[in-house]
């Protein structure tokens, strides 16, 4: 009779575990947003790389404000730049019955796999800032126009450090499409002068820290360098933090990307020679609006959006702060 | 008996739940090395080529669309009376820009010749440089986005996309501009067609600056 009982435990144990692990691996059809009732706002998810950047914040901030004044409620999930922590939010938000996401990835090729699964579970996706190397994953891209941008940084760069001597280059995240757009654009010019020469070029992974530490290894080593070209303004304020405590911040010409106010207000005070403004605001709004026509029923989306960079230098940079120019967004 | 007879019977009931569940959810995934070669081949394969995609689109799609740009002589006209109209009738953009491109073709008659460009008269009775030929280094992305004939969104991603700007201008300055430096001696007659991109219409409009992928003598 025991015998009986336990074997009746068993098969029952075995059809609940069948079926939890059926259930489990059933593909998510449900519509999007379903779960919230009819009088509740649809929510967004903002997946961001990294918050510990203020550029970030801001598109972060920007694009759950957008997402917000369109009817919407709106989180930020923030990935620390970790692609698994990326995965997990993607879990949490497909889960959970959001919207759409608005989507800064991690990784051009790694974060694909989520959006993918995000697609699968009809939630749309919009980029925003960093691309994924496809174009059949994500509803839209809204992404600066990083090669041109550093072109017109690599013109300023020969045009005031010359058409000789020695430089170093910071790269960002080495997985980001926008390092190497970036270094592209930039190398696209100044390769073409050949007594420019690049005596060092390190990942400091776009932060401001790991900046300061490579910069303070490049000086030692390269005591004789006239400029740095930095592939964001995070890294370029830890060039110069690294260049004021070695005595070289007036010799040695620093150039950023990205456009932050306080690269800006360094630029007017002639301690940054220039910079890249990338609009971070405008990319976040884009993407949120995209977002809301598409989940008003208009899929008739471009699926990339170049957002043009502007150089911003000693001359003209009265006219830009808040990330972005008046009248521009 | 009957009781062992059951045990068999869950035993087997697992067994096979738990094939099954194997079946559909494996531990791991076994590739052969031939397998993984062809993969491997696959995507070296699918590596984007600037070089071969240029030369087939410089002449299949480039040369070809000189019959699609604005006439010089009506664009100079246009923008000279009213840059904002001009605009509207033949400029392009790309994106989310306060910039935009022109893609133009006509006959001037040159009348200054400097390191890095030439100066050209477009208008007939005209000796003011109207027109700049572009003839230094070339940067940017003003002939892959001047004609309309390129898409971002055809590229999987934006490297490869701006390898064909890289490419275009190398292009240019190998085989265009040696020709147009040979015959553009001042007072010469200069048949063009190339792409303007305007980033500031206070410098950029007037003299219009092209960058010509066709130079050739009238």
């Amino acid at each position: 009779m025991s015998s009986c009982n336990q074997s009746k435990r068993l098969a029952t144990l075995f059809v609940c575990a069948l079926a939890l692990v059926i259930s489990g691996c059933r593909s998510e059809t449900k519509p999007s947003g379903s779960s919230a009732g009819l009088d509740e706002p649809k929510r967004v998810a903002v997946i961001v790389s990294t918050l510990n950047n203020p550029w970030f914040v801001v598109l972060a901030e920007s694009a759950r404000d957008s997402a917000i004044e369109l009817g919407y409620d709106a989180v930020i999930f923030d990935s620390q730049n970790d692609p698994s922590k990326e995965t997990a939010h993607f879990d949490n938000v497909i889960a959970s019955g959001y919207s759409a996401v608005l989507f800064n990835p991690t990784d051009a090729d790694g974060s694909i796999a989520n959006v993918r699964r995000a697609k699968e579970a009809d939630l749309p996706v919009f980029c925003m800032d960093r691309e994924i190397n496809t174009t059949d994953a994500a509803v839209s891209q809204i992404l600066s126009d990083n090669y041109s941008g550093c072109v017109a940084i690599g013109q300023h760069f020969v045009k005031e450090v010359g058409e000789s001597g020695n430089y170093a280059e910071l790269l960002g995240l080495v997985g980001d499409n926008n390092t190497p757009n970036r270094s592209d654009g930039f190398h696209s010019v100044v390769d073409r002068y050949p007594d420019l020469k690049m005596v060092a070029q390190q990942s400091a992974d776009f932060d401001r820290a790991k900046a300061l530490e490579v910069m303070e290894a490049i000086l030692q080593a390269n005591p004789d360098i006239k400029a740095v070209f930095c592939g964001n303004d995070a890294m370029a304020m830890g060039a110069y933090q690294a260049l004021l405590a070695a005595g070289k911040a007036e010799q040695v010409k620093i150039f950023g990307f990205d456009g932050a106010d306080d690269v800006v207000a360094m630029i007017q005070e002639g301690k940054i020679v220039a910079t890249g403004m990338q609009f971070p605001k405008l990319m976040a709004k884009t993407a949120a609006e995209y977002a809301d026509k598409y989940l008003n029923g208009d899929h008739d989306l471009s699926q990339k959006v170049p957002v043009a960079v502007e150089l911003v230098h000693q001359g003209n940079a009265s006219k830009y702060g808040d990330f972005g120019q008046a009248g521009s967004e | 008996m009957i009781l062992r007879q059951r045990k068999w019977i869950i035993r087997f009931v697992f067994v096979v739940g738990a094939l099954v569940l194997l079946y559909r959810l494996p531990l791991f995934h076994i590739v052969s090395l031939e397998d993984a070669n062809k993969a491997n081949a696959k995507a070296t394969a699918a590596k984007f080529d600037p070089v071969k995609f240029v030369n087939t689109f410089w002449d299949s799609e480039l040369l070809p669309s000189k019959s699609a740009a604005v006439d010089a002589a009506t664009l100079v006209a246009k923008v000279k009376a009213d840059p904002a109209k001009a605009r509207q009738q033949h400029g392009r953009q790309v994106g989310l820009s306060q910039s935009y491109f022109y893609h133009v073709t006509g006959v001037g008659r040159v009348v200054s010749v400097e390191k890095n460009f030439i100066g050209l008269a477009i208008s007939p009775d005209s000796e003011m440089t109207e027109v700049i030929l572009e003839a230094g280094i070339l940067f940017g992305n003003t002939v892959r986005d001047g004609t309309g004939l390129l898409d971002v969104n055809d590229f999987n991603n934006t490297q490869d996309f701006n390898a064909i700007s890289t490419e275009l201008n190398r292009r240019i300055e190998a085989n265009v501009l040696p020709t147009l430096r040979e015959i553009a001696t001042v007072g010469a007659e200069v048949r063009f067609t190339g792409c303007v991109q305007v980033n500031d219409e206070d410098s950029d409009l007037q003299p219009l600056k092209v960058v010509p992928f066709i130079v050739e003598a009238k």
